[in-house]
């Protein structure tokens, strides 16, 4: 068993606790990123979905097929290498130098794409629970198309939404694991170094688990505050 | 909101762009952000630390060169080489066969010594003429077994084992007068209460059974750095610099033949 002060040394003199939390900002701030990413492109794939022309449903139901069959790991893998070998491929033909991408972009891209994809579906189908006489009754009253997604599609939608956007949320917290294959010190990567490092693996996957467990409770308290506030004019059974 | 866009968006660019200005005198080096003790470590601060940031570090120094550490997973290192995200690989990587086929190695940088351990009393001579009708223990698949059976097979008698451990406690029963093992690994062991018993008999002689060793990778056709690799690190043997920054993580000779 180890001490208590050995843990103190292990996490507040050698610096490993600093570690851990700059690596669980990093991980919110790429899980943000994507969510913000993801739920754009989720609504604009939602309603192309709901009443583009037909080419750009097809397009939109190729992507949201294509993207939540292949793991993210290997999406993540193939942006990044394949990714920048291609872009370098591009530049060199335009004559220019290499570049390198940002881990972190190539994370909320990667991220943002598969959750969009999934969030597409959750948006649509949200949008498919609104009772079609609400949105003829703002139709009848001459509301313009714009005006309408914006002051009656999206607030009526999204006490339908909620439930499985915060499940995304969760869900994506954890995917963002994933980015430490391209070396980004996320949370988990953080982890690993610090238990390969000092040997002490349990001690530091531990503490890892209870990280993501306190974004996970805080963020559950958080959503239940939105949606409260969401589903304020929703009838109360 | 406009300006928000507009300034992340440069941002963007800009990262994506900005590496490119001093690619000259800049050499990118690739490390596994999964720490392998002792030839590298990370501590708390997010310093790198080990024999082998040290070596970089004294590689860099010779070359004239800034050299920034990239942490990429195991994993991601090779592709990380070859999208030219880091420029060489020196992260105790062994020159195989199958990777020679998308890299290229250096000369080795070192190579684990095998190490005769036995009882603290034995007298031994390690030669194949000494150990003539002794027990010799050896992990099966491994290069030592194969440097065993070419040279030993003869006059002694092998055992093969699945694991160093059931190796060591056969050699302290002495159901096996001596063993063969990876001078890495068994060091630290001798040096300990559990294996105060038995003590360090000598290194094997290099030899090219024992693997071609790790070496430092680079791109394929990246000739002209990977000479300049390889001419660093012979001056570096010669002068004792290797040998210096070696004997702060080992004691053992762990340099390639």
């Amino acid at each position: 068993m180890i001490s208590l002060s050995e843990l103190t040394q292990l996490f507040v003199a050698n610096g490993w606790l600093n570690a851990l939390l700059q690596g669980s900002v990093v991980t919110l701030q790429i899980s943000a990123g994507a969510f913000v990413l993801g739920l754009g492109i989720g609504l604009l794939v939602a309603l192309i979905k709901l009443k583009g022309p037909r080419w750009m449903v097809r397009l939109a139901n190729f992507y949201t097929t294509l993207y939540r069959a292949v793991p993210e790991l290997l999406l993540i893998l193939l942006l990044y290498y394949a990714g920048t070998d291609l872009l370098n491929m591009a530049m060199a033909a335009m004559g220019r130098d290499s570049v390198t991408v940002n881990g972190f972009i190539a994370a909320v891209l990667v991220l943002g794409i598969v959750q969009g994809a999934y969030s597409a579906e959750i948006i649509r189908g949200a949008i498919q629970a609104i009772p079609v006489g609400q949105l003829e009754a703002a139709r009848a009253f001459g509301i313009e198309r714009w005006l309408l997604v914006r002051r009656v599609l999206l607030p009526t939608m999204l006490p339908f939404a909620m439930a499985g956007l915060s499940n995304l949320w969760l869900v994506l917290v954890k995917d963002s694991a994933l980015i430490s294959i391209v070396g980004y010190s996320e949370l988990l990567s953080v982890g690993k170094q610090a238990a390969g490092s000092t040997k002490h693996y349990l001690v530091f996957y531990l503490a890892v688990a209870a990280m993501y467990f306190i974004i996970t409770l805080v963020s559950n308290g958080a959503f239940r505050v939105l949606e409260r506030r969401i589903n304020r004019w929703m009838p109360q059974h | 909101m406009q300006k928000l866009i507009k300034t992340l968006a440069a941002g963007c660019l800009f990262s994506i762009l900005a590496n490119h200005a001093t690619a000259a005198e800049k050499i990118v080096f690739g490390i596994a952000l999964e720490p392998y003790p002792p030839f590298s470590e990370k501590a708390g601060n997010g310093a790198w630390s080990g024999f082998e940031p040290d070596l970089i570090q004294a590689l860099c120094q010779r070359l004239q060169a800034q050299c920034p550490l990239k942490e990429v997973s195991w994993d991601g290192l090779i592709p990380a080489l070859q999208s030219s995200q880091i420029d060489v690989i020196l992260n105790s990587m062994s020159i195989t066969e199958e990777r020679q086929k998308v890299i290229d190695f250096t000369a080795p940088y070192y190579q684990t010594p095998a190490m005769w351990v036995a009882d603290k009393s034995m007298e031994l001579v390690t030669t194949p003429e000494g150990l003539k009708g002794k027990l010799i223990g050896v992990q099966g698949s491994t290069s030592n077994a194969t440097y065993l059976k070419v040279y030993y097979s003869k006059g002694s008698t092998l055992r093969y084992y699945n694991t160093q451990d059931d190796m060591t406690a056969d050699l302290q029963s002495g159901r096996i007068d001596v063993m063969l093992a990876d001078a890495l690994t068994i060091e630290p062991l001798i040096k300990s209460a559990a294996g105060s018993g038995l003590a360090d008999k000598g290194l094997a002689p290099k030899d090219p059974l024992f693997g071609s060793g790790i070496g430092a990778a680079v791109r394929k056709g990246d000739d002209n750095l990977r000479q300049q690799l390889n001419t660093a690190l012979a001056a570096m043997k010669a002068d004792g610099t290797y040998d210096k920054i070696r004997s702060r993580y080992f004691s053992v000779d762990i340099s390639a033949q």
